[in-house]
C-alpha cells in the first residue's frame, strides 16, 4: 500500500473514535437513542479499517511517520506513528474489543441517565488507546497513557451517586499516579541521556547505571498500569464501574498497555531488569490466582484473574520472549472480554428478573447463584468456552499462549534458582483452572440458591452477539490452525518461539486432570469463606491506608498546623512585639520626651514667676528679700 | 505607529480610569461597561502588538526609549532614568495573559453592588500597573509600577473583601511592603554600581536592566563590583543583593515560608480579585527573578541555584500537603498555587533552556488554570455563600455543566497530560533533571522529589471531587437548596479559559515560539555572565 494512503487511513482510524465521542456530546437529549447506534456504527468502521490495515501491512517493513510537535531547547519533539507488527496487533485488538463493548453497551446501558457521558468517554478512551499504541515517542505515549487513566477514572465513577464508585475511581487514578512517577523518572533519565524521546532512539543509552535505572523506573510505571504486585489493589475495586467498561478497560486493553510498553521498549532492558520483571510477574501471577480462589463476586474473581494473567505476560517479557507475551495479550483480550461480557449478561438478566419479581439480592455474588445453565443456555455456553480458554484447555487459544509462556519460562530458568519462578507459574496455572471451575460450577451447575425466586430469561440478541463472537475468537484457530502449535501468523510476524514437547504434553495431561479433580471437589461443597488474607487481596488496601493515606493525612494536617501556628504565629508575635514597641515608644514620647520638654517649660515658667515676684510692687516682699539678702551677705562676710 | 503600542496599552486603562472618575455616580451599571470597553480596546491593542512582534528574533522588541529623569549630582555623577518600555519572549506572553485575565475578571465583577465606581477605577489602575511592570525595562520605572500595584490591591481586598478583610489586606500589604523594601535596597545599590557609558571621568549612572546585566558597565570599586569584594557581616555584598532580591520576589511568588499572606488574601478577596491575584500578581515574583535577579547576578545565581531549587521543591511538597489539609475550597486552591509556583523556582534554578521555558510556561499556564479554579469557587460561593468542602456532596447530579468545568480545571491543575499544566511541569522536570548532567547546578534528586508533587496534587484534587461532587446530592441544611447550574455569563468567562488550557496543552509550540528564544538567551546570559565574572575575579 502506498505510504500516503496508509497514513491518511491511520489518521482516520484514530480520529473516528474521537469523532464518535464528540458526536455523543452534540446529539441532543431528544435523539438520545441515536447515541449508541451511531457510536457502534463508527466503531464498526474503525474495526474494518483496522482489519484492512493489518491485512495489507502485516509483515511490511517498519513505518515511522513524524511531524514536529514542539521544540525544547535545542531538540525537537515529534508526534507521529511508529508502525510495526506489534502495533498492528494492538490496533486490531483495541478496535475490535471496543466494537464488541459498544455493541454490548447498546443493550446493557439502555436507559442510563448518563448515557451521553458514557458514550463520550468510551469513544475518547478508544481514541486514546489507539493513540497510545501508535505513538512514535515516549512523551506522546505517556500523554495517552495518562489519558486512558483519566477515561478509566470517569468510567469507573460513571454512576456518580455511588460513593463506592467514586472512591474506587480515585484509588485507581492515584495508585496509577504513584507508579507513573516511575514513568516520568524514566522519561527524564532517557531525555537527559539521549536528548530524545523517540522510541527508536531512546534505547541507545550507553551508561549502564542510567540504563538500569531507566528500565526499573519504566517497569514501575508498568506495574501500576498493568496492576502488578504491589500496585494491583486498584483493579478489583475498579469493578465498581459498569461491566462493559471492565471488559474493555480493565481486562482487554488499558491494563495491557503496560505489557505493550514493555514490548515496545524491549531493547532498553538489561538482563538484570528482565530478571526483576520475571520475579514481579511470577509473584503477581501467583498472588492474583490465589486471591481469585477466594472471591465471591463474579467480577472480583475475573479481576484477580486478570491480574494473574497480566503477571504471566510481564514474566514472559522478562524471559525475553516478548512475542509470547504479545500472543497471550492477544488471546487473553478475547476470552477475558468474553468472560466479563458474560458476567455482564448474567447480571443484566438477573437484574431484569429481580425487577419483575421485586426481590433484591446481590446478583454478582456467586453464593446466591446456581443452576443458570438451564435458563441462560447461550450465555452459559459462551462463558464456559471462555473459561476453558482461560484455564488453558487444549483446542482453545489460551492453551497455545500459556504453553508458549511455560516453555519460555523453562527455557529462561535452565537449572538454576530461577526454576522456582518457573514452577510458581505452573502452580498459578493450576490455580487458574481451579478458580475457573469453581466459578463455572457455582454459577451454572450448582443447586440454585436465591435465584429460585426469579424467572430468568435469556438476554436479548444484542447482548448475545458480542458474547458469541468473542467465544468463537477464543478457539484455537485465532492463533494457528494446528491446535498445539503457537507459532502461527502472529508469532511468525513478531518472533517465533522455541518448542518443548515435554512441557506441551505435560500441560495437556495436567489441565484436564486438574479440572476433573476440581470438579469432583466442588461438586459436593458449598461456598464458605476460608482465608481472609486471600479474600481481601492480601490486605493491600489496608496496607495502602496504613502506609500512604494515614501518614499522608497526618503530615498534611501537621503542615497546616505549622502554617497556622509557627509561620503565622511568629508573624503575629512579630506584629505584637512591634505594636508593643510602638506603645512603649508612645509612652516614652509622652512621658520622657514630652515630659522633659514640658518640665523645662515648667521650670522656665516657675523661674519667671519667681523673678517676677521680686518686682511685684509689694512692700512686704521687698523688705523680706532685702532681709534675706542682708543675712546671706553677712554670713558670707563673717565666715 | 508600532513604536507607541506599548504606551497605548498602558494609557487605555489610565484614560478609562480618569473617564470613570469624571462620570457622575447616577448610572451604576455604566462603570462596568466602561471597564469592559477599556478591556475590549486593550484586546485590540494586544492583537496589534502580537502582529508586530517577530518571534524568530530574540531580545527586546517594540522598544520605546525616552529620557525621563536626568539629574546632575556633581561628584555623584549624573542620575539618569528612562521611560523604557519593551517586550521580549517572556514579557509579551505575560502581557497577553494580563489583558485576557483582566477582561475575564471584569466580566466576573458584573454583579458588584458596593460602589462600583471606586471598584472599577481601582481595577483599571491595577490593570495599568500590572502591564507596566511586565513592560518596563528600567529598574526605577519597574519599581514604580511594582509599588503601584499594592495600593489598588490593598483597597480592593480591604473594602470589597469578606469577613476578615482588614486582617487579610493589612497582612498582604505588610508582607509585600517588606519585599519591596528589600528590592529598593538592591535597586539603590545597583544604581550606584552601574554606569550607562564606560567613561572614566564622567560617570553617568543608569537604571537600565540592559546596563545592569553587563559586567563591563559595573563601576569599579562600587558596592556591587565583584572585584571590589565588599563584605557585610562576612558575606559578599553581591550575595546579599541576590538574597534580598530572592526574598523580595519570593514573597510575591509566594515561596514557603513567606507565603502565609496568600491563603488569607485569597479567602477574603472577592472572586475577581482572587483571580487577578493568582493569575497575575504571583507571576511578578517569577518574572522578577527571571528578569532581574538571575541575569544581573549570574555569578551568585549559579552559586546559589541549589538553594533556589530547594525552596522550589519545598514549596511544591509543602503547598500540596497544606492543600490536602484545607477544609475551605478557596484555601485549598490558594495552597495549590503555592505548590505550582514551586515549579517556577525549580525550573529557573536549573538554568537550562528546558527548565527556563518550563518555568515561564508554568507561569502562563497557571495563570489560566488558577483563574478558572477561582472563578469556579466563585460560582458556588455566589449561590450559597459557603465554601466549606464538607457542606457539599453529590453536586455533579445537580450541576452537570459546573461539574464538567470543575473536572477539567482540577485535572488541569493536577497535571493531566493534554492540558497546559502538564506541559509546563514536564519541561521543568526535564530541565531540572538534565541540569545534573549538563551544567551540574542541581542534583537529579531535586527533580525526582518534585515529582511527588504530582501524586499529592492528584490526591487532594480527587479527594475533593469525591467529597463534593460524587455520592448522593446533599448540602448543609441552612444553605440554599436551589443550586442552579452555571448561567450564560459564567460560561462566557469559563469557556475561553478552558479553551486556552486545552490548546496550550496540545500545541505547546504556540507559546514556545515566544518562550524558546527567551529561554535560550536567558541561559546564555546567565552562564556566560557567570563565566565572565569568574574570569574577572581570577585576574
Amino acid at each position: 500500500m502506498k505510504q500516503e494512503l496508509m497514513l491518511s487511513l491511520l489518521l482516520i482510524l484514530v480520529a473516528l473514535p474521537l469523532f464518535s465521542a464528540l458526536l455523543s456530546q452534540l446529539i441532543s437529549e431528544k435523539y438520545r437513542w441515536l447515541n449508541p447506534l451511531l457510536s457502534g456504527l463508527i466503531l464498526l468502521i474503525t474495526t474494518i479499517l483496522a482489519a484492512s490495515l493489518v491485512s495489507t501491512h502485516w509483515n511490511q517493513p517498519e513505518l515511522l511517520w513524524q511531524i514536529k510537535w514542539f521544540e525544547l531547547g535545542a531538540h525537537t519533539m515529534t508526534a507521529g506513528f511508529y508502525i510495526n507488527n506489534t502495533t498492528l496487533v494492538m490496533m486490531l485488538v483495541v478496535s475490535f474489543i471496543s466494537l464488541m463493548v459498544h455493541l454490548f453497551s447498546n443493550g446493557y446501558m439502555a436507559g442510563d441517565p448518563f448515557e451521553k457521558g458514557y458514550y463520550t468517554m468510551l469513544g475518547f478512551f478508544t481514541f486514546c488507546m489507539l493513540g497510545l499504541v501508535l505513538a512514535d515517542n515516549l512523551l506522546l505515549l505517556f500523554v495517552f497513557w495518562e489519558l486512558v487513566g483519566f477515561s478509566s477514572y470517569t468510567l469507573i465513577g460513571h454512576w456518580r451517586e455511588k460513593l463506592a464508585a467514586a472512591k474506587a475511581a480515585s484509588k485507581a487514578f492515584i495508585i496509577n499516579r504513584i507508579a507513573d512517577v516511575g514513568f516520568i523518572a524514566a522519561i527524564m533519565i532517557l531525555y537527559s541521556q539521549t536528548s530524545s524521546l523517540s522510541l527508536t532512539e531512546v534505547t541507545a543509552v550507553t551508561d549502564t547505571f542510567w540504563r538500569n535505572a531507566a528500565g526499573i523506573c519504566l517497569l514501575i510505571g508498568v506495574m501500576g498500569k498493568s496492576a502488578q504486585f504491589p500496585f494491583f489493589n486498584w483493579l478489583p475495586s475498579a469493578m465498581e464501574g459498569p461491566t462493559p467498561v471492565s471488559a474493555l478497560i480493565h481486562a482487554a486493553t488499558m491494563v495491557v498497555a503496560g505489557i505493550f510498553l514493555l514490548i515496545r521498549m524491549f531493547p532498553l532492558f538489561t538482563v538484570e531488569v528482565l530478571d526483576i520483571m520475571v520475579i514481579v510477574g511470577c509473584t503477581t501471577a501467583l498472588l492474583g490466582s490465589l486471591a481469585a480462589l477466594q472471591q465471591f463476586d463474579i467480577k472480583k474473581i475475573l479481576a484477580y484473574s486478570t491480574i494473574s494473567q497480566l503477571g504471566l505476560m510481564v514474566a514472559a517479557v522478562g524471559t525475553g520472549a516478548y512475542g509470547v507475551a504479545l500472543l497471550h495479550l492477544f488471546t487473553h483480550a478475547f476470552f477475558k472480554a468474553g468472560l466479563f461480557l458474560g458476567a455482564g449478561a448474567i447480571i443484566h438478566a438477573l437484574h431484569r428478573a429481580q425487577h419483575a419479581a421485586h426481590v433484591h439480592f446481590d446478583v454478582q455474588d456467586i453464593r446466591h447463584l446456581g443452576g443458570l445453565k438451564k435458563v441462560l443456555p447461550i450465555t452459559a455456553l459462551c462463558f464456559i468456552i471462555c473459561s476453558a480458554a482461560l484455564s488453558g484447555f487444549p483446542l482453545f487459544s489460551g492453551f497455545q499462549s500459556k504453553d508458549a509462556i511455560l516453555v519460555s519460562l523453562f527455557e529462561w530458568s535452565g537449572n538454576s534458582w530461577r526454576l522456582i519462578f518457573a514452577w510458581s507459574v505452573v502452580i498459578s496455572s493450576a490455580t487458574t483452572i481451579v478458580y475457573s471451575m469453581r466459578m463455572v460450577w457455582f454459577i451454572f451447575f450448582a443447586t440454585p440458591q436465591k435465584t429460585t425466586q426469579l424467572t430468568v430469561s435469556e438476554v436479548p440478541f444484542l447482548l448475545r452477539l458480542p458474547l458469541i463472537v468473542l467465544s468463537v475468537c477464543s478457539l484455537w484457530f485465532v492463533v494457528s490452525f494446528h491446535p498445539l502449535e503457537y507459532n502461527g501468523w502472529l508469532m511468525e510476524g513478531i518472533v517465533p518461539a522455541k518448542h518443548n514437547l515435554f512441557i506441551t504434553w505435560l500441560s495437556m495431561i495436567l489441565v484436564p486432570s486438574v479440572s476433573i479433580m476440581a470438579w469432583w471437589w466442588f461438586r459436593k461443597r458449598t461456598l464458605q469463606p476460608v482465608n481472609h488474607i486471600l479474600q481481601n487481596g492480601f490486605y493491600l488496601d489496608h496496607l495502602n491506608d496504613l502506609i500512604l493515606k494515614k501518614p499522608g493525612l497526618i503530615v498534611a494536617s501537621k503542615t497546616e498546623k505549622i502554617d497556622k501556628r509557627w509561620i503565622d504565629g511568629s508573624l503575629h508575635a512579630l506584629a505584637y512585639t512591634q505594636v508593643t514597641m510602638a506603645h512603649l515608644l508612645a509612652w516614652f514620647d509622652t512621658w520622657i520626651v514630652d515630659g522633659t520638654v514640658n518640665g523645662i517649660a515648667w521650670m522656665a515658667r516657675q523661674t519667671g514667676a519667681l523673678a517676677r515676684s521680686f518686682s511685684g510692687g509689694k512692700i512686704q516682699s521687698y523688705i523680706f528679700w532685702s532681709v534675706i539678702t542682708l543675712i546671706i551677705f553677712l554670713f558670707w562676710i563673717l565666715f | 505607529m508600532h513604536a507607541y503600542l506599548l504606551s497605548l496599552l498602558l494609557l487605555i486603562p489610565l484614560v478609562g480610569a480618569l473617564l470613570m472618575l469624571a462620570t457622575p455616580n447616577v448610572h451604576r451599571s455604566l462603570f462596568r461597561w466602561i471597564a469592559l470597553g477599556v478591556s475590549a480596546l486593550q484586546l485590540i491593542a494586544l492583537v496589534l502588538i502580537l502582529s508586530h512582534y517577530n518571534t524568530s528574533q530574540a531580545g527586546l522588541q517594540l522598544s520605546e526609549l525616552r529620557p525621563w529623569i536626568t539629574l546632575d549630582m556633581g561628584i555623584w555623577g549624573i542620575l539618569q532614568s528612562n521611560y523604557f518600555l519593551a517586550v521580549d519572549g517572556l514579557s509579551l506572553p505575560l502581557v497577553a495573559l494580563s489583558v485576557i485575565i483582566i477582561t475575564i475578571a471584569i466580566i466576573s465583577s458584573w454583579k458588584i453592588e458596593k460602589s462600583p465606581k471606586g471598584y472599577f477605577t481601582l481595577l483599571l489602575i491595577l490593570n495599568a500597573a500590572v502591564i507596566g511592570t511586565f513592560c518596563a525595562q528600567d529598574f526605577l520605572l519597574f519599581y514604580l509600577f511594582f509599588e503601584f500595584m499594592l495600593l489598588p490591591m490593598f483597597f480592593l481586598i480591604g473594602i470589597w473583601g469578606g469577613a476578615r478583610r482588614e486582617y487579610a489586606s493589612i497582612k498582604f500589604f505588610l508582607y509585600t511592603l517588606l519585599g519591596s523594601i528589600f528590592i529598593l535596597i538592591v535597586m539603590i545599590a545597583l544604581y550606584l554600581s552601574t554606569q550607562s557609558t564606560g567613561d572614566a571621568e564622567l560617570v553617568i549612572h543608569s537604571f537600565s536592566f540592559i546596563d545592569m546585566q553587563q559586567s563591563s558597565h559595573i563601576i569599579s570599586n562600587a558596592v556591587l563590583d565583584p572585584q571590589n569584594n565588599v563584605t557585610i557581616l562576612g558575606i559578599s555584598a553581591r550575595v546579599w543583593a541576590f538574597m534580598l532580591l530572592f526574598i523580595g520576589f519570593g514573597i510575591k511568588l509566594p515561596m514557603v515560608p513567606l507565603h502565609t499572606w496568600l491563603p488569607d488574601a485569597h479567602v477574603e478577596a472577592p472572586t475577581p480579585i482572587s483571580v487577578l491575584l493568582a493569575a497575575l500578581l504571583l507571576k511578578i515574583g517569577g518574572y522578577g527573578l527571571l528578569r532581574i535577579a538571575y541575569p544581573i547576578f549570574p555569578d551568585i545565581a549559579l552559586q546559589l541555584s541549589w538553594l533556589v531549587a530547594l525552596f522550589g521543591v519545598i514549596a511544591i511538597i509543602y503547598g500540596a500537603l497544606a492543600a490536602m489539609a484545607s477544609k475551605d475550597l478557596k484555601r485549598l486552591i490558594a495552597y495549590s498555587s503555592v505548590s505550582h509556583m514551586g515549579f517556577v523556582l525549580l525550573g529557573l534554578a536549573s538554568v537550562t533552556p528546558e527548565g527556563v521555558a518550563g518555568a515561564a510556561y508554568q507561569m502562563i499556564s497557571h495563570g489560566f488554570i488558577s483563574a478558572m479554579l477561582f472563578l469556579l469557587v466563585g460560582v458556588l460561593y455566589d449561590r450559597t455563600h459557603d465554601r466549606m468542602i464538607q457542606n457539599y456532596s453529590g453536586l455533579s447530579s445537580k450541576m452537570p455543566v459546573y461539574f464538567s468545568f470543575t473536572l477539567l480545571a482540577f485535572f488541569a491543575s493536577l497535571g493531566l497530560p493534554g492540558l497546559s499544566g502538564f506541559m509546563a511541569e514536564l519541561m521543568v522536570f526535564l530541565g531540572a533533571f538534565k541540569s545534573g548532567s549538563t551544567n551540574y547546578l542541581l542534583h537529579e534528586s531535586f527533580a525526582i522529589i518534585a515529582t511527588l508533587g504530582l501524586v499529592l496534587g492528584a490526591a487532594y484534587y480527587l479527594w475533593t471531587l469525591q467529597r463534593m461532587f460524587f455520592g448522593q446530592y446533599h448540602v448543609k441544611i441552612n444553605l440554599d437548596n436551589q443550586l442552579t447550574d452555571v448561567d450564560f455569563r459564567e460560561k462566557l468567562m469559563l469557556f475561553p479559559l478552558a479553551i486556552f488550557i486545552i490548546v496550550l496543552g496540545i500545541f505547546p509550540q504556540l507559546l514556545l515560539d515566544y518562550l524558546n528564544p527567551f529561554a535560550d538567551a536567558f541561559t546564555n546570559t546567565v552562564i556566560e555572565g557567570g563565566k565572565t565574572i569568574k574570569v574577572l575575579l581570577q585576574k
